[in-house]
């Protein structure tokens, strides 16, 4: 999961609230609010960057460590795809942005 | 023959000449409505129901009407359904449909006034979306001039507030539409009533606080965040809409209600006290 790039589900309504992330979801319309961290790794999800990329960005950021910052990132965007929130990139997506 | 017109000719030509009989026009939170029809007791029952909101403007979106078996409108057991969404939404109640074009509407299946009701309020639930207003399960009064909302599903209170406020006050006790306009939320009146029967006044009030209701032995309003305001809200907006970019329109409607308006949620007893809560 950390080598694809996850990308937003383009028929999810999303916006801010008070600087974080509120979705609706697509099949149900439920609300679903991410905390700070979460609205961070949701706004790096475009399918340009791996879910690695997203932790080390995470990690600089917020200041913690890269383990703790992947082990975060590799779970909300489990959780995000199991919503159907977030949906798997193609991994090339990304090696063509690092290069 | 039924006047299918959006305006042109007639009210170019004229401007004072009074719609066919055929046609009703009406205005709900500024948005003018062209009923057409030829069932002549469906049209003079929709003209008792939405007296106090008559429009003689330029009206803007012709509605055409057609008659058809009696359904109940929404309540306990009525099946209602959008059959598709986005441009050519369409909406069915109880085979009575909604049919929405980019520029008129169509009601087919009409069997009384009350579904009549029911559809003009999904229709407008999708035509003040791009208007940046919404339509909300609430009571709204006016006093000093400052619309208080009261919001909250069937049985939260609304129809005891709206009760217990002062003869005239009452711009709706069911069905309330806020709109920003001019850099601040109005609250519209309604002709959507409820329980107390309230008519609506076809008015708009600057809006003083929303309060989500909630029945309890104290009196307190209690001032939420943002993302509380939302989730209180949500759930209380008439929303039928299914596409992306309905969805996002609502979605960023919702949250700017949440982040610029006073939202509370009101702890309150059926009696008077509650404006001493609210004033307090």
């Amino acid at each position: 999961m950390t080598e694809t790039a996850p990308i937003r589900n383009p028929s999810a309504a999303w916006t801010t609230v008070d600087g974080d992330v509120v979705i609706i979801s697509p099949e149900d319309s439920v609300l679903h609010e991410l905390n700070a961290t979460a609205s961070f790794i949701w706004k790096q999800a475009t399918g340009e960057r791996t879910g690695r990329a997203i932790a080390e960005m995470l990690a600089s950021e917020y200041e913690v460590a890269p383990e703790t910052a992947l082990t975060d990132t590799e779970e909300l965007i489990a959780h995000l795809m199991g919503k159907n929130l977030l949906l798997a990139g193609p991994p090339a997506v990304e090696a063509q942005s690092d290069a | 023959m039924c006047y299918a017109g959006s305006g042109q000719g007639l009210l170019e030509t004229t401007g004072v000449q009074a719609p066919p009989s055929s046609v009703l026009r009406i205005e709900i939170g500024q948005i003018p409505l062209e009923l057409c029809s030829e069932d002549d007791q469906l049209l003079s029952a929709a003209r008792d129901r939405y007296a106090g909101f008559r429009e003689c403007g330029r009206p803007i979106w012709p509605v055409t009407v057609r008659a058809g078996k009696k359904v109940q409108p929404f309540g306990e057991g009525v099946q209602a359904e959008i059959v598709s969404s986005g441009p050519g939404f369409s909406f069915q109640l109880n085979g009575a449909w909604l049919r929405m074009g980019a520029a008129a509407s169509e009601f087919d299946g009409v069997g009384s006034e009350y579904t009549l009701d029911s559809l003009l309020r999904v229709l407008l639930s999708m035509l003040l979306l791009p208007q940046r207003g919404f339509l909300l399960h609430a009571a709204t009064v006016v006093r000093d001039g400052r619309a208080s909302v009261f919001t909250g599903r069937s049985g939260a209170g609304k129809s005891t507030i709206a009760s217990l406020s002062p003869t005239g006050s009452v711009l709706t006790d069911e069905i309330s539409l806020l709109r920003f306009v001019d850099g601040q939320w109005y609250a519209y009146g309604t002709p959507f009533w409820g329980e107390f029967r309230a008519e609506g006044m076809n008015r708009r009030v600057p809006v003083a606080g929303i309060y989500r209701l909630v029945q309890s032995a104290d009196g307190r309003a209690e001032p939420v965040a943002a993302r509380e305001a939302m989730r209180l809200l949500l759930p209380n907006v008439l929303f039928f809409a299914r596409t992306r970019q309905e969805r996002q329109q609502l979605l960023e409607i919702i949250a700017h209600v949440a982040e610029t308006a006073p939202v509370y949620r009101l702890h309150f007893r059926p009696d008077v006290s509650f404006w001493e809560v609210i004033a307090g």
